[in-house]
C-alpha cells in the first residue's frame, strides 16, 4: 500500500503554501465536522497501528529466525518464525482491508456533508454574491476543492498516516534492537530528509513553471488554429511556425528542467540506502565480533533500512497532498464564513396574496456610488409596467430591487403595504417571480425545467400551466413530450423553446407579480410571434414589471417608465409619453423609421 | 515517430548504458551485503567487513550516477520526442488548406496536439524503464536460480500474481472510475447550472429543488467512491500481503536449506531484499503494453492529420505574379464546398483593376465564396479564376496572396501589440509604414489613445477593443502592404450600425487606387462600391449601381429587405 510512484509522476503542483498558523486554523474548525465520526476515526487509528505493527513485526521474526534457528540449527524455533511471520502477513492483509474500507467510510460520509453543507450555504447567499464572484471561481469550490479532498480522503490520508506510523515505528524497533547501531544507521537518514524537502520546493517549483510554459503554448497553438485562415491570407505560415517553436522550446526546457531536479535527487536517495547497507554491515560487522549485536540484528537492519527511506520520500511526496487539500478547506470555509445579505427577519410575516407594488424614495448601489436616486413608483394591482432606457441606466437593477434580490440602500420597497424585508422569504417568492426571458435551462427534461417554478407540481398541474398560454402544440412537439432531454443532441432547444419554457416555468409558479426581463436576442418571425402570444397570456391578470428591450413590447405595456441614470424622468401611458415628446418619443421614432426599413418588403 | 527517435540515438545508447550500469549495480549490492555477512562477519574477519563494506559503497556511487543519468536520458527522450512532434504538428496544421480547417474543430486539433502528443510520450517514457526492469527481473532470478531453483520458485512464484491482481484491478475499477466520473460530472452540473442560473434559480425560489439535486448527486458520489474504496481494499493490501508471502518462504525454506548447508545464511537477507526489489518492476509490467495501445491509438489520430496532404499548393513552375492593375476575371467557374451542394456551376464575373464592386446576395448564394476563390484559398472545381490575366492556380502562392489584403468579417487579431497586428503581412514594416496604414485605416487616433499606444497588447487576453476599433485594425491590416487588390469580406457586419459611417469613411480612403470586392448585405456599405453585382442560385442575375438595381430589381430590393429586417430586431440600446 505504501507503493506510490517514485519520480516525477502523479505530482501535483501547488499554487499556495498553507502558513503555520492557516494549518492550524483549518484543524481547529475542521473539528465539529468531524465530531460525529470520532469513534470510527479513534478505531481507523487502531487499525493503522495493527497494521503497521504486522509490516514492522518482518523484519524482527527474520532476526529471530537466524538468531535463535540458523545460528542454533534449531529447526523448531525457524519454523515457528516463519509460522509467526506468516501470520502477521495474513493479520496486516486483514487489517489493510479493515483500514482502506473504515477511512473511506468516514471520509466519504465527510466529504457528502460538506459538500451539501458548502452548496446550502451557497444557494442561501444573496445575488451580489453571485455577481461580485466569477462563476468558475465558485464551481471550483465544490470541485476542485473537493476533488483535493477526495484524493487525500482516498488514498493521501491513509498513506501519510501509515508512512509516519512506519517511519516511527521502525526507528523505535531498531533502538530497541540496538540503539548504537541505530544511530550509525541514522547517519544517512538526515541527507535523504533534506534532499526531499529540497527536492520537493524545487519540483513544485519548477512544475508551476511547467504548467505556465504549457498554458503559454497552448495559447500560441490555439492562436494558430483560430487564426490560421488570417495566418494564410498574409502568407505568414512559417513565422507563425517559427513563433510556435518559441513557445514550444519553452515548454520543452521547462520540462527538462524538472527532469534535471528529479536526476539530482534520485541519486542522493539510492546511495545515502546503498551507504546505509554498507554502514549496517560495515559497522554492524565491527559489532557482531565484539558481541554488541548479533548477525539477526544486522540482517534485520538491513530489511529496516527500506522501511525508513521509502516512508521519506513517500511522506514527502504526500506533504503537497495534504497542503492542497488544506488550501482548499480553508477556501471552503470562507465560502462558509460568507454572511448571507438577504436573510429572513425575526417574525417576518406571509405577504398578503394580492396588492399593489410600491417603491419609496429608493437609492441604491452596488459600491460606493449610487446606481438609483431617490425613485418613487407605485404599480397598482394589475397594471402592466415597462421599464425603458439604455444599458447601464438602472432598469435590471430596479427590477432586483423588485424581486428583493437585493435591499435598497435607503427608502423601501413594498408589495401590499408590506416591506419586502419583513416579509418571509417562501411568500416572497411566491408571489414574486421573476423570469429572465432569455430562458436559462438546467440540465434535464422539460418537465425538470418547468417544475422549478413549482417542485411539487403534477404532470396535470403542467400541462394546464402549458394550455394556459396557448403552448400545447408546441409542447407536443418535442421528441418525447415533457421528457424530451433539454441538452441532448438532436433535440437540442432552440433559443425560442427555451423562452417558451422559460414562461411556462413562470406561469406553473403562478405568480402575483410577476418581474420579466426582456430577451435581447431576435427569433425568427414565427417563433417571435408564439412567444408574443404566451407572453400576453401569462401577463393577463397578473401585476407585471417588465425591463423593455424593445420598445414594441414597452408600447404594449399599460405605463412606461423611462429609467435614466438612476432616476426616473418620464412615467405614463405610450401615448401620454409621444405627446409629451421627451426622451421616449425620440427613441420611438429612430426605431420606428429603422422598422419601417424592415418592413418595406 | 521514427524519425524523431533516431535523431536522438546518442542520448538513448547513453541512457541503455547508464541503465544497464544502474541494473548490474542495484542487483549487486544485496549479493555484496550477503558476502559480508557469509565471508566477513560469520567467520569474524574484519577485514573482508571492511572490504565488502567499502566494495558496497563504491557500487553505490555507480548506482546513484547511473540512476541520474540514465532518468534524465530517459525523459529527455520522451520530451524531446514530443516537443518535435507538437511542431511537425503545428507546421503542418499551418500548411493545410481552408476546406481541412473547416471540417475540423479547432478543439479536436487541439486534443492532437496535446493530449494525444502526451500519450505518446508516457509511453516513451516507459520503454526505458519497462526494459530496466525487465533486466532487474531476469538479473535477480538469474542470480537466486543460481544458488537454488526450488527457492526461487517458491519465493518468487506467488509474485506474478501481483501483476495478475494489478491487471485484475485495474481493469475492474475503470468502469467503476469511469462511473464515478460521470457523478461528479452530473454534480458539477448541478453546482454549474445553479450558479450560472442563480437568477432563474432564486427568481423562482427553487434552492431547496435545487439543494435536493445536489444532495442526491453527493449521495450517488459517496456511493460510488465507497465502491472505489472496496475494490482499492482488495487489491492494495495484497501489494503487501504477497512480497511478504515471498519472504515468509524464504526465511522457512531458505532457513532449512542453510541449517542443511545448502545456502549461506547471507542469501537470507539478499534474498529479502531482491523481492523487495520486484515488487515494483511486476506492478509496472502491464502499464507499457495499456499505454502502448493508447499511445498508438493517438498516433493513428496524429497520422490521419499528417498524412492529409495539403491541396493547395504551389504548382511545379509556378510563376511570379507580374504587376497589373488587378483585374480579377471569374470565367465559367464551377465550385462546391467537400460533401456540399455546388455553389456556383457556371460563374462569369470581371472586376476591372481599380473598380470597386459590391457582390450581394442573401446567405447561401456564394457571395462569401467570391472572395475567397480569388486568393485561392480553395481551387475552383472548373473554369479559371484569373487576377492580371494570369489563373491564380498558376502563380506562387505566396505572391498571390501578397497582393491581396483582405477585411474578414470576424476579425481575428492576434494576442500581440498593436504595432504587430497591423505589421503582420510584412513583420520588418518601419513604423511610418505601419502609422501610415493605421492613419488610412481611420485607427491612429484611437490607438494613440490607448495606454501603450503601438505598443499595447490586444487578442483574447489583452486590452479589449470595441468592434469597429478592431475592425479598423484589421482593415489597417489588410492594407499595410499595399495590396493591388482588396477584399472586404462582410467587413462592416458585426459593426453598431451607427458606427458603421466612421468605418466606411476609412473604407472609403483605403479603397481608393485598388480593386475592391466588397461582400456586404447593408446598403450603407454597398453604397461604397462603383458597381453592384446580385448574385441569386450561384449566377449574377442583376449588374448596376446600387440606386439602379434599387429602382429597377425587385429581387434586389428584396434581398437588400431580408437583411435589414434581420437588423431591425437590433436592440433598442443598440439605436441610441
Amino acid at each position: 500500500m505504501r507503493g506510490g510512484g517514485g519520480g516525477p509522476f502523479g505530482q501535483h503542483a501547488i499554487e499556495e503554501t498553507l502558513t503555520r498558523h492557516d494549518a492550524t486554523q483549518v484543524l481547529r474548525r475542521l473539528r465539529p465536522f468531524l465530531r460525529p465520526y470520532r469513534g470510527r476515526i479513534i478505531l481507523s487509528i487502531l487499525l493503522l497501528i495493527g497494521q503497521t505493527s504486522c509490516l514492522l513485526a518482518g523484519p524482527a521474526l527474520v532476526r529471530h529466525g537466524i538468531d535463535a534457528g540458523l545460528k542454533p540449527h534449531d529447526a523448531g524455533a525457524l519454523n515457528l518464525s516463519a509460522l509467526l511471520y506468516l501470520f502477521a502477513a495474513i493479520a496486516g492483509l486483514f487489517f489493510g482491508r479493515a483500514v482502506i474500507r473504515m477511512v473511506a467510510k468516514v471520509g466519504e460520509a465527510f466529504l457528502r456533508d460538506l459538500r451539501s453543507r458548502v452548496f446550502r450555504h451557497l444557494m442561501s447567499l444573496g445575488m451580489d454574491f453571485f455577481e461580485r464572484e466569477k462563476t468558475g471561481t465558485l464551481v471550483a469550490r465544490m470541485t476542485s476543492d473537493m476533488d483535493a479532498l477526495q484524493e487525500l480522503v482516498q488514498m493521501g490520508l491513509v498513506m501519510f498516516v501509515q508512512n509516519g506510523l512506519l517511519f516511527v515505528g521502525a526507528i523505535l524497533v531498531i533502538f530497541l534492537m540496538s540503539w548504537k547501531l541505530a544511530i550509525c544507521t541514522l547517519v544517512v537518514v538526515p541527507p535523504v530528509v533534506i534532499a526531499s524537502r529540497w527536492f520537493r520546493r524545487a519540483s513544485n517549483k519548477a512544475y508551476l513553471l511547467v504548467r505556465d510554459r504549457i498554458g503559454q503554448n497552448l495559447s500560441t497553438l490555439q492562436e494558430g488554429l483560430a487564426g490560421v485562415r488570417v495566418v494564410q491570407a498574409f502568407g505568414r505560415e512559417r513565422a507563425f511556425t517559427r513563433r510556435f517553436k518559441e513557445t514550444n522550446e519553452a515548454q520543452y526546457d521547462a520540462n527538462i528542467e524538472t527532469v534535471r531536479i528529479s536526476a539530482k535527487y534520485f541519486p542522493i536517495v539510492e546511495f545515502a540506502g546503498v551507504a546505509g547497507i554498507a554502514i549496517i554491515v560495515g559497522i554492524g560487522g565491527a559489532f557482531v565480533s565484539a558481541d554488541i549485536v548479533t548477525v539477526g540484528t544486522v540482517a534485520a537492519f538491513v530489511l529496516y533500512l527500506n522501511n525508513l527511506f521509502e516512508p521519506i520520500q513517500q511522506l514527502s511526496q504526500l506533504y503537497n497532498t495534504l497542503q492542497q487539500a488544506g488550501a482548499a478547506l480553508q477556501k471552503l470555509f470562507e465560502l462558509l464564513d460568507e454572511r448571507p445579505s438577504i436573510a429572513e427577519r425575526p417574525g417576518a410575516v406571509d405577504l398578503p396574496e394580492e396588492g399593489g407594488l410600491e417603491l419609496e424614495h429608493v437609492s441604491f448601489g452596488y459600491g460606493a456610488e449610487d446606481v438609483l436616486h431617490d425613485i418613487t413608483l407605485r404599480v397598482p394591482l394589475g397594471e402592466r409596467l415597462a421599464l425603458v432606457g439604455p444599458t447601464g441606466a438602472g432598469k435590471s437593477t430596479l427590477a432586483k430591487l423588485i424581486a428583493r434580490f437585493y435591499d435598497p440602500r435607503e427608502g423601501n420597497v413594498e408589495y401590499a403595504d408590506v416591506d419586502l424585508r419583513d416579509a418571509t422569504l417562501r411568500s416572497l417568492r411566491e408571489r414574486i417571480v421573476v423570469v429572465p426571458q432569455e430562458g436559462f435551462l438546467f440540465a434535464g427534461s422539460v418537465r425538470d425545467n418547468i417544475i422549478v417554478g413549482k417542485p411539487d407540481a403534477t404532470d396535470e398541474e403542467i400541462r394546464d400551466a402549458i394550455a394556459a398560454l396557448g403552448l400545447g402544440d408546441r409542447f407536443d412537439a418535442f421528441p418525447d413530450g415533457l421528457d424530451t432531454e433539454v441538452r441532448e443532441r438532436g433535440s437540442r432547444l432552440s433559443a425560442g423553446e427555451k423562452q417558451l419554457v422559460s414562461l411556462v416555468r413562470a406561469a406553473l409558479a403562478d405568480p402575483a407579480l410577476l418581474v420579466l426581463d426582456e430577451a435581447t436576442s431576435s427569433l425568427d418571425p414565427g417563433t417571435e410571434r408564439t412567444v408574443e402570444r404566451a407572453l400576453g397570456r401569462l401577463t393577463e391578470g397578473r401585476t407585471v414589471v417588465v425591463v423593455a428591450h424593445r420598445l414594441s413590447t414597452a408600447a404594449r405595456a399599460d405605463r412606461i417608465a423611462v429609467v435614466d441614470d438612476g432616476h426616473v424622468p418620464e412615467l405614463g401611458t405610450h401615448d401620454e409619453l409621444i405627446a409629451h415628446e421627451g426622451r421616449y418619443a425620440s427613441l420611438y421614432a429612430a426605431w420606428d423609421s429603422r422598422a419601417a426599413m424592415g418592413r418595406a418588403s | 515517430m521514427r524519425g524523431t527517435l533516431g535523431s536522438q540515438r546518442p542520448t538513448l545508447a547513453l541512457g541503455v548504458l547508464a541503465g544497464v550500469s544502474w541494473t548490474a549495480a542495484k542487483i549487486s549490492v544485496p549479493l555484496l551485503a550477503a558476502g559480508a555477512i557469509d565471508n566477513g562477519i560469520l567467520p569474524g574477519n574484519s577485514q573482508a567487513i571492511l572490504v565488502y563494506s567499502l566494495v558496497i559503497v563504491a557500487v553505490g556511487v555507480v548506482q546513484g550516477l547511473s540512476s541520474g543519468f540514465r532518468r534524465y536520458c530517459a525523459f529527455r527522450i520522451a520530451y524531446r520526442s514530443e516537443t518535435d512532434l507538437r511542431q511537425r504538428l503545428f507546421a503542418h496544421l499551418q500548411r493545410l488548406h481552408f476546406a481541412f480547417h473547416d471540417e475540423a474543430q479547432t478543439g479536436q486539433l487541439m486534443a492532437r496536439a496535446n493530449t494525444d502528443i502526451f500519450q505518446i510520450n508516457q509511453a516513451v517514457i516507459l520503454i526505458p524503464l519497462t526494459i530496466a526492469s525487465s533486466l532487474t527481473l531476469v538479473g535477480v532470478v538469474a542470480v537466486m536460480a543460481l544458488q537454488s531453483v526450488p527457492l526461487t520458485l517458491l519465493a518468487l512464484g506467488a509474485l506474478p500474481l501481483l501483476n495478475i491482481s494489478a491487471t485484475r484491478f485495474s481493469k475492474r475499477m475503470q468502469p467503476v472510475t469511469t462511473q464515478l466520473q460521470a457523478k461528479l460530472g452530473d454534480l458539477t452540473a448541478v453546482v454549474e447550472e445553479s450558479v450560472a442560473g442563480v437568477r432563474a434559480v432564486k427568481g423562482f425560489g427553487s434552492e431547496r429543488l435545487q439543494e435536493r439535486q445536489l444532495d442526491h448527486e453527493a449521495d450517488e458520489v459517496r456511493d460510488h467512491s465507497l465502491e472505489t474504496a472496496r475494490l482499492r481494499s482488495g487489491f492494495l493490501p495484497l501489494v503487501d500481503f504477497l512480497p511478504a508471502l515471498a519472504l515468509v518462504a524464504i526465511l522457512w525454506y531458505g532457513g532449512h536449506l542453510v541449517l542443511n548447508g545448502e545456502l549461506q545464511l547471507g542469501y537470507i537477507v539478499a534474498f529479502n531484499s531482491y523481492v523487495l526489489m520486484l515488487i515494483w518492476p511486476l506492478r509496472m509490467a502491464g502499464m507499457l503494453v495499456a499505454q502502448a495501445s493508447r499511445a498508438s491509438a493517438a498516433a493513428g489520430r496524429l497520422d490521419a492529420i499528417l498524412v492529409t496532404d495539403p491541396e493547395v499548393v504551389d504548382k511545379p513552375g509556378a510563376r511570379a505574379l507580374p504587376p497589373g492593375p488587378g483585374e480579377i476575371r471569374f470565367e465559367k467557374v464551377a465550385f462546391g464546398y467537400q460533401g456540399g451542394r455546388p455553389i456556383f456551376t457556371d460563374l462569369d464575373l470581371l472586376i476591372r483593376g481599380g473598380e470597386a464592386v459590391a457582390v450581394v446576395g442573401t446567405t447561401g448564394t456564394g457571395k462569401t465564396t467570391v472572395a475567397r476563390l480569388v486568393p485561392r484559398f480553395y481551387d475552383v472545381d472548373e473554369g479559371r479564376v484569373l487576377l492580371d490575366g494570369m489563373d491564380v492556380r498558376d502563380v506562387k502562392i505566396h505572391d498571390l496572396r501578397r497582393s491581396i489584403g483582405i477585411v474578414f468579417e470576424d476579425t481575428f487579431l492576434f494576442s500581440d501589440t498593436v504595432r504587430d497586428n497591423i505589421a503582420f503581412a510584412d513583420p520588418q514594416a518601419p513604423m511610418e509604414t505601419v502609422r501610415g496604414a493605421a492613419r488610412l485605416a481611420g485607427a491612429d487616433e484611437f490607438i494613440d489613445n490607448m495606454p501603450d499606444g503601438y505598443e499595447t497588447i490586444v487578442g483574447e487576453y489583452g486590452y479589449s477593443l470595441s468592434g469597429g476599433q478592431r475592425q479598423r485594425l484589421a482593415i489597417a491590416r489588410a492594407v499595410l502592404a499595399d495590396p493591388r487588390v482588396l477584399i472586404l469580406d462582410d467587413a462592416t457586419s458585426s459593426v453598431d450600425p451607427t458606427k458603421e459611417h466612421e468605418i466606411r469613411a476609412a473604407l472609403r480612403e483605403v479603397m481608393s487606387g485598388r480593386t475592391t470586392l466588397i461582400i456586404a448585405h447593408r446598403p450603407a456599405t454597398i453604397a461604397l462600391a462603383d458597381r453592384v453585382v446580385l448574385l441569386d442560385g450561384g449566377r449574377v442575375v442583376a449588374e448596376g449601381t446600387h440606386d439602379d438595381l434599387l429602382e429597377r430589381s425587385e429581387r434586389y430590393r428584396e434581398v437588400l429587405a431580408q437583411a435589414a429586417a434581420v437588423e431591425a430586431a437590433s436592440t433598442v440600446e443598440r439605436v441610441q
